[in-house]
């Protein structure tokens, strides 16, 4: 559990380090509501000539958006600034003083960089869940809430392990800055169905960059659509990226210090 | 201040005053959520009252600790900044108006901050420069040759610059800095983070530019050994205020509080006899000892040592001049 | 004269240069910027297949041909300058710039150019696929052809002359990030990037046609796709001018008073 108080140490830091700037302050709470605008906006505009798309309802999507919100909030408050601080670190020779701590260097590498006020865009995801469930009303059953949790985790997870490995080859290509990039354009992507893309551009979003599981997969659990099948193929596919990852990244930095000069 | 007939100072600098306002900040978290609310500035001045006036051609060197305002002084006479207060006229342009004319004729190099493209060979920033300053084909050729062959760049030139260490990439900078032969030359610690070698390199390299096209140069810097090399004239800045501007001899003469003086004795006589009377004892090995005498008693003592004493050799010494320096700091002076 | 084409060929050499070592990156960056309109498209065109076919005098193949243009005239008419604004500031890189005798303005012309006539190698294999894909129509009559290289340009300049005035709030504040959002979600959907303005609600297009975001985008696109008449398309060019003009009244202005804040607090 000394994992956990890790974390929480670099939370605080995180706090106190932000609420110094006011104008910071505002700022971000600008970028995530106009960050709502413009995803519900889009949907406005879709649904005032439709009132399905490929299926989805109209609450249905706006609980997509929200799990667009909460799984991308939730990388965004540690994963995604730690990976681009890591690279960045990789880069500049800084490296050395994370890997001479004495705590596994996975997880320190992991939770460096925390943005908090990415913590609105999670509250943010919350509540347009919350408006969701309550326009959809009925039918929502364990089942589906324990399929949602289940698929969310799932899904983080398999997101996590894809962006690691990503990271990891800054050990290698240090003149590719915004590998990441990859990532951020095509989860812009997941914030319609997958099913509705042509076959290409969803096995792309499906096994290429796992954006499908990260929020079609968890909204489809939590509007009923989701079978144990594709629960179970998840499930599967995060423990199988878990371990590459966690492998991927061992060997990297087996090369990285072996040739470390 | 004797200038060349028919020609007026080259930088001309009256009652130059800076003042920033900056916030004022604590630690904690709850100071943090108190200035989410409420934020306390507080006026900083950082340059108080300067004035002085260069000739053409002349090196002149500002001492002072960190945060006295010589940075902030180059920066307003190069254009960077503008003054809350005061005149400065460099060849009678005043420099904030950052006239190209102006740019033209002037550099400035900031030891930490760079004008070359990082990921390019140096030549390429070389031509970007002279298609900048237009300067013209074979102009450009002959000074970058010279430039080149006093410091030593050959070999680094067709390297990225991101693979050059820290003292070629300065000798990159200057020489980028100095491609369109400016009237007035700026450097901010220009040898900082440098070795020995390096440093010594640049020194050279600057009184020789200064010699061969009659530049005017001001200087800021840390280290003594380039003002010592470089400057005759040196401005004491601190806390904002001009505290001394004259030639370096006169700074120490009339600020060394003390002076040194190098007695050989015999070895048993230096041992058994009591030197505390003629002064502080700074060390005393093998019969060569180390006086630190008041300045005015400098004469009397010695005097009383040649008599008293078997003394085979003596010397005078003015102290470092870096003691003096801080000397002149601690008491805050002001001259001239 | 002489001296500009001396400087710009300077400048490109460096750029050119300066960028083929990131080439990676540089293709990485048109990732987002192909995604997005298919995405845009696919959804579009989902909706038009249950609206029966066709919404707003766009039907599949339209929406096709719509949203290829639009990546075509984004990667022609976008940049990046706040971002290069803010990062210089931050990194103390500016001060150098403003010790020259030319503007600063010019490297970020020049770095822009550079950038599209890099990446196009890439760019149109893309629209090729794209093409492919999804199988656009479109019927535009000769005229609108020719006048589409004219349109595309002046479309850059503004967009260029906007978003480098914009930059200059970095003097200002370092939230440069919130402000370039909203800058961007008003853009987004106002000039037609996200959307054909046709198909927007009335009372939207009113408010985008006195905002001069349309005429980077939405209008080249239009005049393409041949659905602009004649008086149409020599009326929008005007208005396109007449936004350029101010954009770089603007420009000067604000580049003037950005300078004086800079020296006052922190060069």
């Amino acid at each position: 559990m000394s994992y956990l108080r890790l974390i929480w140490v670099f939370f605080r830091l995180g706090i106190i380090n932000v609420l110094q700037y006011r104008a910071n302050f505002l700022a971000q709470l600008l970028s995530t509501f106009l960050g709502l605008v413009s995803a519900l906006g889009g949907l406005a505009v879709v649904f005032s000539y439709t009132d399905n798309l490929d299926g989805w309802k109209p609450f249905e999507l706006v609980g997509l958006v929200g799990v667009y919100f909460l799984v991308g909030g939730l990388l965004s408050l540690l994963i995604r600034p730690s990976m681009e601080r890591f690279m960045r670190d990789v880069r500049e020779g800084t490296l050395d003083f994370t890997l001479m701590k004495p705590e596994d260097s996975q997880l320190l590498v992991s939770i460096k960089q925390i943005e908090i006020w990415k913590l609105l865009d999670i509250g943010l995801g919350i509540v347009l869940l919350v408006v969701s469930l309550v326009q959809l009303g009925n039918a929502i059953g364990l089942g589906q809430v324990l399929a949602f949790v289940i698929a969310l985790m799932v899904g983080a997870t398999i997101v996590y392990s894809f962006l690691l490995m990503l990271a990891t080859c800054a050990f290698w290509f240090t003149r590719v800055d915004n590998i990441l990039v990859i990532f951020q354009s095509m989860y812009e992507a997941g914030r319609w169905p997958v099913n509705i893309y042509p076959p290409w551009l969803r096995s792309s979003l499906t096994f290429l960059v796992p954006i499908a599981f990260a929020i079609t997969v968890p909204a489809e659990g939590l509007t009923g659509r989701l079978t144990w099948q594709t629960l179970a193929e998840a499930v599967g596919l995060a423990v199988v990226l878990a371990l590459l990852s966690r492998w991927f990244w061992r060997f990297g930095l087996r090369h990285y210090t072996g040739a470390s000069a | 201040m004797v200038f060349f007939p028919g020609s007026g100072p080259a930088i001309h600098v009256l009652d130059l005053r800076k003042t920033y306002a900056v916030t004022d900040r604590e630690a904690g978290v709850t100071a943090a959520l108190g200035s989410l609310v409420k934020r306390r500035t507080k006026e900083v001045t950082a340059v108080n009252q300067i004035s002085f006036e260069v000739a053409p051609g002349e090196v002149v060197g500002f001492l002072g600790p960190n945060g006295a305002g010589k940075t902030t002084t180059l920066k307003m006479l190069s254009g960077l900044l503008y003054p809350t207060s005061g005149t400065v006229e460099v060849w009678g342009h005043v420099p904030w108006k950052r006239n190209k004319a102006y740019l033209r004729q002037i550099s400035l190099v900031m030891g930490q901050r760079n004008q070359l493209v990082w990921d390019i060979p140096a030549s390429d920033s070389f031509e970007l420069n002279r298609a900048i300053y237009r300067i013209p084909q074979p102009e450009f050729r002959s000074m970058l040759a010279s430039l080149t062959e006093l410091l030593e760049l050959e070999p680094l030139l067709r390297k990225p610059v991101r693979n050059l260490s820290l003292g070629e990439r300065m000798k990159c900078e200057i020489a980028a800095a100095l491609l369109h032969r400016p009237r007035v030359l700026f450097l901010d610690e220009p040898t900082i983070g440098l070795d020995v070698t390096a440093q010594r390199r640049i020194r050279t390299f600057i009184a020789e530019y200064n010699q061969r096209y009659e530049a005017t140069v001001l200087l800021t810097s840390h280290y003594m050994a380039d003002v010592e090399a470089l400057c005759k004239r040196v401005i004491v800045i601190h806390h904002g205020k001009l505290l001394f501007d004259g030639d370096l001899a006169s700074l120490v003469e009339r600020f060394s509080p003390y002076k040194t003086i190098v007695v050989q004795l015999e070895e048993l006589q230096a041992v058994e006899v009591d030197l505390t009377r003629y002064g502080y004892i700074v060390s005393n090995i093998d019969g060569r000892v180390t006086l630190r005498v008041p300045k005015l008693e400098t004469a009397s003592v010695t005097g009383r040592l040649l008599a008293d004493l078997a003394v085979t050799d003596l010397t005078v010494e003015e102290p470092p001049i870096e003691e003096v320096i801080e000397q002149v700091f601690s008491e805050g002076v002001t001259v001239q | 004269m002489s001296g500009w084409i001396g400087i710009y060929r300077a400048q490109f050499k460096t750029s050119f240069a300066q960028q083929l070592q990131y080439r990676v990156s540089l293709v990485l960056w048109l990732l987002g910027l192909v995604l997005e309109p298919t995405v845009v498209l696919v959804v579009w065109t989902t909706v038009a297949r249950s609206h029966g076919g066709a919404v707003g005098g766009y039907d599949a193949a339209g929406f096709a041909a719509y949203f290829i243009i639009q990546m075509v005239v984004n990667h022609i008419t976008f940049n990046w300058v706040a971002w290069d604004f803010q990062e210089r500031i931050r990194l103390g890189n500016f001060s150098p710039l403003l010790l020259r005798p030319i503007h600063p303005i010019h490297i970020d012309i020049a770095d822009n150019i550079t950038y599209k006539i890099l990446t196009s190698v890439v760019m149109f294999p893309a629209t090729i696929g794209l093409i492919i894909a999804f199988q656009p129509a479109m019927h535009p009559p000769l005229w609108a052809i020719l006048a589409f290289g004219p349109a595309l340009l002046i479309a850059w300049a503004l967009r260029f002359a906007c978003e480098w005035a914009l930059a200059m709030v970095a003097f200002w504040t370092t939230q440069v990030a919130a402000i370039n959002n909203l800058y961007y979600l008003v853009m987004l959907f106002m000039s037609g990037t996200v959307v054909p303005l046709s198909l927007l609600p009335f009372p939207v297009q009113v408010v985008a046609g006195i905002l001069p975001f349309r005429w980077m985008m939405a209008f080249p696109i239009e005049l393409l796709l041949g659905r602009l008449s004649v008086t149409d398309a020599l009326l929008s060019f005007g208005v396109q001018l007449l936004w350029l003009g101010l954009s770089l009244g603007i420009l000067a202005v604000t580049w003037r008073i950005g300078i004086k804040r800079y020296s006052a607090v922190g060069a």
